[in-house]
């Protein structure tokens, strides 16, 4: 159902991806149409002339100490880096703020993976003597969410979810509530994934790997959204602010215009659009935002599940004040979602 | 929540201690527990080796073969026990599909089938690629929406334990906002190598049946299962007749921002959630005639939770029982908020209080009431059902007739 989202701006992001650390790396590489990924070792899968969108450029050490960082599986890594960064462009001091109205909705896609992966393979190799129960509390996909609240210290709404193509959007979705709600006054969300080679095997056995075509890739892309009573309070540069989203879960065979039309609403007079998931690949969806143009961050960093919170991220950063844009992610078996977001701030 | 209240008109259960909401019923009446031998994997080499399976089951009683294959053990699980909830709700077919959205908590999904594959991969064999279909947990979310045609919200919260409490909170959210008419909320996980595993390696797992609150517990029993409940505004529900089992008030959640694995311990955090619940709710924690623990029967956490009793409750702790049902059902991971949730309105329709089995001894430190000596009779009409997971997240829901 649609449901106009009132009074809830947007005071900071961040990106860690192919492309590079921040926010302004992604948007220069999708203006000037290029992509940051690189070969596919070979021994993921056997064989050569794949690509990857590996975050090479991520240094962990930039953000925490290495005994830290040990505790910690990669995705937690670009989680806590990333909330760091977003907060600090929000201007946001967790010693100065209420550590329980700040949250966090972060969506996931195979988080949790490369640790069950390597933890499972201890005991197949070694039998009980394998297990390293170090590895253990990291299997869970909250482990990013997590780990970001323990190292910046706030207790807020803490939900991780994983929702296929929309798992960032439909944290975001979350996050705007528990701020509508009053449970927050500060929320981040986006989406985090990692990307490691019994994923892309586990792809390929699944027939998801076709030639150079569906390039998998690896990230995080954190948004501050924030009530706008608090972010003018504290009198906090206004980035842009949320307005519309909308949702459906499956085109219901008979029904199909009905969910087109709920998902996509009225005609709107948008400036640009962010095409995530599957989106670009559907009739329906394109139809709706025909001429406008369109970036799709996917073809230029790989794709992941969580890739949403990215895109969303190098939307913001790439709208004029005042301008309007449109955020449209689609899963094949579904969700779908669509966001409107104006540029500026409202005030 | 907004102004809108929502009910439950519709319950499913399918876990190791009961395969309907009707039998969940009676086993919570009685007293009986799932928990026993397994059989689904080799437990052996480990020093626990007990939990609560589903056992008996076929799944061509529930699916065709091809899409019993389709299924992981996770995702059928999920389809049936929400299938049994849409159906006793009466409400498929009575409102848009779009209007009709699905919000799931998991946690391990289809690992048990994932795992087979992992398996052959590492030793280089190559195995079904449909075993790593159900691996995310979404797939169960996705399957409920195919097979029963809900166009709505699609959602599945992934914070461990907590997971499905949140997922009915959120579904209850969904409702109140005016984004979905109905939705079918709750929470699926099975048993896995992974999280047998990896308990046992934290040292977590009783030798024994759980014994939570009581003396020489040695921590959980591990299970599996699912629970749904079909969560709908009261004005729709008035209007075409429903029956209604009761609301879901409130809920609220945080991160403790503590430890991935130990829970703050003084309780204060837990606390300040339940507290925050019972706000959200708009209820007096006079009112609040009992808690379902997360009551998991490791040796901090029972007393973690016991110490947030008593800083939201002061001197009416001791009266307020705090009861596990993990002692009936075992630790269903993704699924326990969700089952639990589903235990205490049962509890609340049919006027009693549940008990917490295994009773070894009084622990000094968990000297609440726990209803260790059997279930009781109750008229009260508002209950809470706390979780708390990894990574500290807490999740408290406000559940009433």
């Amino acid at each position: 159902m649609n449901i106009p989202i009132s009074d809830i701006v947007i005071t900071g992001s961040a990106v860690i991806s192919a492309a590079g650390i921040g926010t302004a790396a992604i948007q220069e590489l999708v203006r000037t149409g290029g992509n940051a990924l690189t070969p596919m070792p070979a021994e993921v899968l056997g064989r050569k002339g794949l690509a990857w969108g590996k975050t090479t450029t991520f240094k962990v050490s930039d953000f925490m100490p290495p005994l830290k960082a040990r505790k910690m599986d990669r995705c937690s890594q670009f989680a806590v880096a990333a909330a760091g960064m977003a907060l600090k462009e929000a201007g946001i001091d967790l010693k100065a703020t209420a550590p329980e109205r700040v949250g966090i909705a972060l969506g996931s896609g195979f988080c949790g993976l490369a640790n069950s992966a390597e933890f499972l393979s201890g005991y197949f190799t070694g039998g009980v003597e394998g297990l390293m129960p170090m590895l253990f509390p990291n299997t869970v996909p909250n482990a990013p969410a997590s780990n970001a609240s323990i190292e910046h210290g706030f207790t807020g709404p803490n939900v991780t979810v994983v929702q296929r193509f929309c798992s960032a959007e439909s944290a975001f979705l979350l996050a705007c509530r528990h701020i509508e709600e009053g449970r927050a006054d500060v929320m981040l969300t986006g989406g985090a994934d990692e990307l490691i080679p019994i994923l892309v095997r586990g792809f390929a056995a699944l027939g998801q790997v076709r030639g150079t075509s569906a390039p998998f890739g690896e990230g995080c892309g954190m948004i501050v959204l924030e009530s706008a009573d608090h972010a003018r309070r504290r009198g906090a540069v206004i980035r842009a602010a949320v307005d519309h989203l909308r949702t459906i879960g499956m085109l219901i065979p008979g029904h199909e215009q009905e969910g087109l039309e709920l998902l996509c609403g009225p005609e709107r007079n948008c400036s640009l659009v962010s095409l995530s998931g599957n989106a670009a690949d559907m009739p329906g969806v394109m139809a709706a935002v025909g001429g406008i143009p369109t970036m799709d961050v996917g073809r230029a960093i790989g794709r992941s599940l969580a890739m949403g919170g990215t895109a969303l991220a190098t939307l913001i950063a790439s709208l004029p004040a005042g301008a309007r844009g449109l955020h449209m992610a689609t899963s094949p078996e579904g969700p779908c979602f669509s966001i409107d977001i104006l540029g500026g701030s409202p005030v | 929540m907004s102004a809108r209240r929502v009910v439950i008109t519709g319950l499913g259960v399918f876990c190791g201690a009961a395969k309907s909401a009707a039998e969940f019923g009676e086993v919570l009446s009685s007293g009986r527990s799932g928990i026993g031998s397994l059989d689904l994997f080799d437990v052996s080499p480990f020093p626990a080796r007990i939990g609560s399976q589903v056992k008996r089951y076929d799944p061509l009683d529930h699916f065709s073969r091809r899409e019993s294959r389709r299924l992981s053990r996770s995702d059928q699980f999920g389809v049936i026990a929400a299938g049994e909830a849409l159906r006793d709700s009466g409400v498929l077919g009575l409102y848009s599909p779009y209007d009709m959205g699905v919000s799931i908590g998991g946690g391990a999904a289809g690992m048990f089938q994932g795992e087979a594959w992992l398996k052959a991969a590492l030793e280089g064999r190559e195995e079904r690629p449909s075993l790593l279909r159900g691996i995310l947990p979404d797939q169960t979310t996705t399957d409920i929406a195919r097979i029963y045609r809900l166009g709505g919200y699609q959602g599945t919260i992934t914070t461990a334990c907590s997971s499905s409490a949140t997922a009915i909170g959120w579904g209850a959210d969904l409702i109140a906002c005016g984004r979905q008419k109905v939705v079918v909320a709750g929470g699926v996980d099975t048993l896995s190598l992974l999280t047998f595993a990896g308990f046992n390696s934290l040292k977590v797992v009783d030798p024994e049946p759980c014994a939570p609150f009581s003396l020489g517990r040695q921590g959980i029993s591990l299970g599996e299962g699912a629970a749904f409940m079909v969560l709908e505004d009261e004005a729709d529900a008035l209007a075409r007749g429903a029956r209604i089992y009761g609301a879901v008030l409130g809920y609220a959640l945080a991160g403790e921002a503590h430890h991935m694995t130990a829970p703050e311990p003084t309780g204060a955090m837990a606390a300040r959630v339940m507290r925050r619940a019972l706000e959200l709710a708009a209820v007096d924690p006079l009112l609040v005639g009992w808690v379902n623990a997360h009551g998991t029967g490791t040796p901090l956490n029972d007393v973690v939770e016991s110490n947030a009793m008593k800083l939201v409750f002061g001197q009416r702790a001791p009266q307020v029982p705090l009861v596990s049902t993990k002692s009936v059902t075992g630790h269903c991971l993704g699924a326990a908020g969700a089952i639990e949730a589903v235990a205490t309105v049962i509890s609340l329709n049919k006027g009693l209080i549940p008990q917490t089995l295994n009773f070894r001894g009084f622990d000094p430190e968990c000297d609440l009431e726990y209803c260790h000596a059997g279930s009781k009779i109750s008229d009260c009409r508002i209950a809470m059902s706390n979780s708390f997971a990894f990574g500290g997240n807490i999740t408290s829901l406000v559940l009433s007739l």
